[in-house]
């Protein structure tokens, strides 16, 4: 006789699975010829006496497990099967989560998943299939801190690299970053010898200014379209001299700026941008426009460098493994009506507050005022006043029913960081933080948040709820909750600590990739315990922010972790 | 103060509608928000705090539900979703029950069908009064057109009826103050010269009248201030008529339109209708955070006063234009709605609002202006 014993009920295991047990349950007692079945609670877990009585008296030989974490119960029915004297190794274990089947729409198949384990039908879902040919080529999509890592450490296992990035440098935020928590180490230090060697490796072909237009085909042997956009410059013949931008009539918001300032229409997102090259924005470029400009081709001292009537164009690659590593976009502030961002010049953003603090920055380091250039765009720029208090709110976006439901993880220690850094550069500066509770809980962290309270800022426990201009200076309301008295405060700057969200476009990539997304639209590992970076897609892990909000530490260890997979699936099997 | 921790308030605010409270992480986002937050005398998240933590004392002596207008605001922006505003709204409900010493205000919030019963009873007496008593149906009109209303229900009898009746609504919500004043100021010990007392005495009319505090709340295209405002003098200036000058608003002549009574009668009758009319089709339409969840009481409120505006908007209509029966039975109709809405709503219902707001910022100036001079006296004697 075959038993089934459920490891969970009702809808799953909450915020992880919403498959409905019971009505697994009720269809698996009507399978014809099957013994008792049984939901978890129902047995006498842990008395092996009483155990093997109900096994002795219904006659059971085999025993299946199913559910989210079947596991756990193996160890205890086995050893009850070997009391009995039934053969141990006929406990077999159905994980329908480690098939995908987090919801009901996968009902069916976790039926048949049922099926197959009674019939002793294999139905092991192999990651990398190893009847398959592998191809031994690695595509990493995204190009910040965690897919530079992983990509480094697959080319040094002498593995071939694509890495695509949407943007037309690699870096992502951390390249904006002037220093990093809780060491205060400099970003860049670290960031740009990284940087230059996946510029230069052998076994790394950059695809930036990319994106993917399609994939086809089963783990081991995927077949990925990339949409490459026009760049209008020759990659391989700009030496980066600049002349082209000085002269470039046209303008925009700089993104590698957190738009903090404006950029010609021919440019290089940063110096050490990698590659080093300039590259055309098409939506300012006066020539894409109208057909009327083209001063940049006349000064450039390259001939034939800049071709301003590129097309984008698609290349296909194939690859046997991906590693995702969208990261995140910040919160958008302007979401939230009492903070006034986007009504009021001072009320700036964390990323924008990074970018003022950064040497290589609009402002080359020094805080200061946002005010009007020539053309009425809102700039930060070096002529301009320094603020002589600044407060910071936290929790913006995030911890807030309203909007993100989470705690972004990374803005308690990062608000810290940027108090410190305030201070350094305004040390007569006024700075006070509004929390509601202090997230500091790495290595290091809270020693850090220690010495931050003693660097005379006031670190004020409360949220602030309204941000309103007065006069030329802004006043914030809070409560401050350890006196319970309300605070109205007049400060120069406010500093929004916003949260972090999925990438743009990480939905249609979780389509394309067959990923599963959370409720919060970050992308879901095999088991996000034991087993974080793969995913249910057989030869497709994750790394980085885009799997759940984390700093830079726990990115790149994500990204270690999917490149020793990529590599360990690549050394497993017969390779093409 | 020590204080226990009572572990069945929780059952008991529940039982008042209160909604799970657990959801508060005590961040002062509606503290902060809230643009009529005062210390000590509006604080919503230690409200929150009180309730949580089961301190009855003093969430007994805290005045700040009556100081909240419920704009909403805390409730749109709490980032919880821990809907601070229908707690301040639930918590109206547990003091007025408090203050009231006979009881019946908790037995009619937490009993619908003791309340029914209780208007449904005083209603049929209304009638069966008007039974027995057999007053004659005069069918001939005066002079003008008019029907005859005095001859029917006489100015004596029904003044009469209406003094003793604010007699005792009257000697009802005094006494609830007075329990108010006991638990607000006198048992937590607050010290007050008697002098604030008469300084601060003037605030209680001015608000009345005015409802100033209310209008920081009208931000972002809420216009709750002149509805309410609307609504409450034109329910005033109508009790104060029926009550106080019977003898010129009951009458039987015809008065052009333009003169006072008609004037009075008419901006009372638009003010309550056009308050009402905004309640209701907010209410319905949950428009607003304010009207999201609507208690039983807080509907009988709305209706009844709809009901009663109506009946005597009818009466006024049948009366001029001369048709004696529609006449009779309206207004035996009208006073069988009155009656119940003013003895059952004001002492014991949400009507109460109306002397325990003015009360409780006459209270909080009390504790303020004592609080002011007392640290002026030592600022005086420390210099000195
Ligand atoms: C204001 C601020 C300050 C911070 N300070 C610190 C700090 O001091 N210390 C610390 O440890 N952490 C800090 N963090 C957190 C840190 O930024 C992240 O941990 C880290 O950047 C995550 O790296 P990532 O590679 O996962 O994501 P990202 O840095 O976001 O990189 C993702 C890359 O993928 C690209 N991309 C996105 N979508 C696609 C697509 N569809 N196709 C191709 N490419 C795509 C993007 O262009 C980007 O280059 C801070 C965060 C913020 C917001
Ligand atoms: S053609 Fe476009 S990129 Fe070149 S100089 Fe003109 S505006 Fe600038
Ligand atoms: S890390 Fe801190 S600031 Fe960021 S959401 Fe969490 S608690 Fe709020
Ligand atoms: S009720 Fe909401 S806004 Fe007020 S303290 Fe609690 S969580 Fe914050
Ligand atoms: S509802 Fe309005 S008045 Fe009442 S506490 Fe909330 S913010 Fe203050």
């Amino acid at each position: 006789m075959t038993s089934i014993v459920f490891t969970e009920n009702g809808n799953g295991n909450g915020s992880l699975s919403s498959l409905n047990y019971d009505n697994l349950l009720t269809y698996a007692k009507g399978i014809a010829g099957i013994g008792p079945v049984w939901d978890k609670t129902e047995l006498p877990i842990y008395d092996s006496g009483a155990m093997t009585h109900i096994l002795k008296e219904s006659k059971i030989k085999k025993i299946i497990i199913a559910g989210d974490e079947p596991g756990m119960l193996k160890p205890f029915l086995s050893k009850a099967m070997s009391l009995v004297g039934e053969d141990p190794g006929k406990v077999i274990l159905v994980n329908f989560k480690e098939h995908g089947f987090f919801t009901n729409e996968s009902f069916e198949l976790a039926k048949t998943l049922l099926l197959f384990a009674i019939k002793d039908i294999p139905f092991e879902k192999v990651l990398v299939p190893e009847e398959h040919n592998v191809n031994k080529d690695t595509l990493v999509i995204g190009a910040g801190i965690a897919g530079i890592q992983a990509s480094l450490e697959i080319a040094d296992g002498q593995q071939k690299v694509f890495l695509v990035e949407k943007s037309g440098t690699i870096g992502g935020h951390m390249a904006m970053f002037d220093k990093t928590f809780p060491t205060l180490d400099c970003a860049a230090c670290i960031l740009t010898p990284k940087m230059v060697e996946i510029g230069q490796h052998d076994n790394i072909e950059l695809l930036t200014y990319s994106e993917l237009k399609s994939v086809t085909g089963s783990p081991g042997n995927y077949k990925v379209i990339i949409h490459k956009k026009a760049r209008r410059v020759n990659l391989a013949t700009c030496i980066a001299c600049g002349i082209c931008s000085e002269k470039c009539p046209g303008k925009a918001s700089s993104d590698f700026d957190a738009g903090t300032t404006q950029r010609k229409s021919i440019y290089i997102p940063f110096p050490q941008a990698v590659p080093n090259k300039y590259m055309i924005d098409e939506n300012s470029c006066i020539y894409v426009e109208n057909g009327k400009c083209g001063v940049c081709v006349k000064v450039c001292p390259v001939p034939d460098c800049i071709n301003l009537d590129e097309k984008d164009e698609d290349v296909e690659i194939n690859v046997g493994n991906i590693i995702v590593a969208t990261g995140f976009k910040t919160f958008d502030a302007k979401r939230i009506d009492q903070f006034g961002y986007g009504k009021y010049p001072n009320v700036i953003t964390s990323l924008e507050l990074e970018r003022l603090v950064n040497a290589a920055g609009p402002t080359g380091g020094f805080i200061k005022f946002r005010t009007q250039n020539k053309k009425k765009n809102w700039i930060f720029s070096p002529e301009s006043d320094e603020p002589k208090s600044i407060a910071i709110v936290h929790c913006v976006g995030s911890r807030d029913e309203n909007y993100n439901k989470y705690c972004s993880k990374v803005c308690c220690m990062y608000s810290l960081k940027l108090a410190h850094l305030i201070k350094e550069k305004l040390p007569e500066a006024e700075v006070s933080e509004y929390y509601i509770d202090m997230r500091a809980f790495g290595k290091g962290y809270e020693e850090f948040y220690e010495r931050i309270k003693n660097e005379n800022i006031h670190i004020i426990r409360g949220r602030t709820a309204q941000v309103d201009q007065n006069g030329s200076g802004l006043i914030i309301r809070t409560e401050d909750i350890e006196k319970g008295l309300l605070i109205e405060q007049k400060v120069d700057m406010v500093v929004l600590s916003v949260g972090i969200e999925p990438a743009e476009g990480a939905s249609s990539l979780a389509k394309m990739l067959n990923l599963h997304q959370d409720i919060n639209g970050w992308f879901s590992g095999k088991n996000y315990i034991s087993d974080p970076t793969s995913t249910i897609s057989g030869g497709i892990s994750i790394a980085g922010v885009c799997e759940s909000p984390k700093d830079i530490p726990d990115t790149v260890a994500q990204a270690s972790a999917a490149a020793s997979s990529v590599l360990q699936s690549i050394m497993k099997v017969k390779t093409t | 103060m020590i204080q226990r921790v009572n572990p069945n308030l929780k059952k008991d605010l529940l039982k008042l509608g209160v909604k799970d409270w657990n959801e508060c992480f005590h961040c002062g986002n509606c503290t902060a928000i809230c643009q009529l937050t005062e210390e000590d005398s509006l604080n919503p998240r230690k409200v929150f705090r009180q309730a949580q933590l089961g301190l009855k004392t003093s969430l007994q002596a805290n005045i700040s539900p009556w100081m909240c207008y419920y704009c909403g605001e805390c409730s749109d922006t709490c980032p919880r979703d821990a809907n601070p505003g229908e707690l301040m709204m639930s918590l109206r409900r547990y003091l007025t029950s408090i203050y009231d010493w006979t009881g019946l205000s908790r037995l009619f919030y937490t009993n619908k069908f003791m309340e029914f019963a209780a208007i449904l009873g005083l209603a049929t007496i209304v009638i069966l009064l008007f039974a027995i008593w057999g007053p004659p149906l005069d069918p001939t009109l005066t002079s003008e057109g008019g029907v005859k209303i005095n001859s029917f229900a006489p100015i004596k009898w029904i003044e009469l009826g209406d003094w003793s009746m604010a007699v005792v609504v009257a000697a009802l919500l005094i006494s609830n103050i007075l329990n108010m004043f006991y638990k607000v100021i006198i048992k937590p010990g607050v010290k007050i010269p008697l002098s604030v007392y008469a300084t601060e005495l003037w605030k209680l009319p001015a608000h009345f009248a005015t409802q100033a505090k209310f209008r920081k709340c009208d931000t972002k295209g809420k216009y709750y201030w002149g509805a309410h405002w609307m609504m409450m003098t034109g329910y005033t200036i109508m009790f104060i008529l029926i009550v106080v000058f019977l003898p010129e608003f009951q009458v039987e002549e015809i008065y052009d339109w333009w003169h006072w009574q008609r004037l009075l009668g008419y901006y009372s009758t638009f003010g309550l209708l056009f308050g009402l009319i905004y309640v209701i089709i907010g209410r319905i339409k949950q428009n607003n955070q304010i009207f999201k969840f609507s208690h039983l009481s807080d509907w009988l409120f709305v209706i009844m006063l709809f009901m009663t505006t109506v009946s005597g908007i009818m009466l006024h209509l049948f009366r001029i234009n001369g048709m004696p029966y529609a006449t009779y039975y309206t207004y035996i109709a009208h006073i069988a709605i009155l009656i119940p809405m003013i003895c059952i709503e004001v002492p014991f219902s949400k009507w109460s609002h109306l002397a325990y707001r003015p009360f409780a910022i006459y209270f909080a100036s009390l504790k303020k202006a004592a609080s002011e001079k007392q640290y002026k006296t030592g600022l005086a004697a420390e210099i000195a």
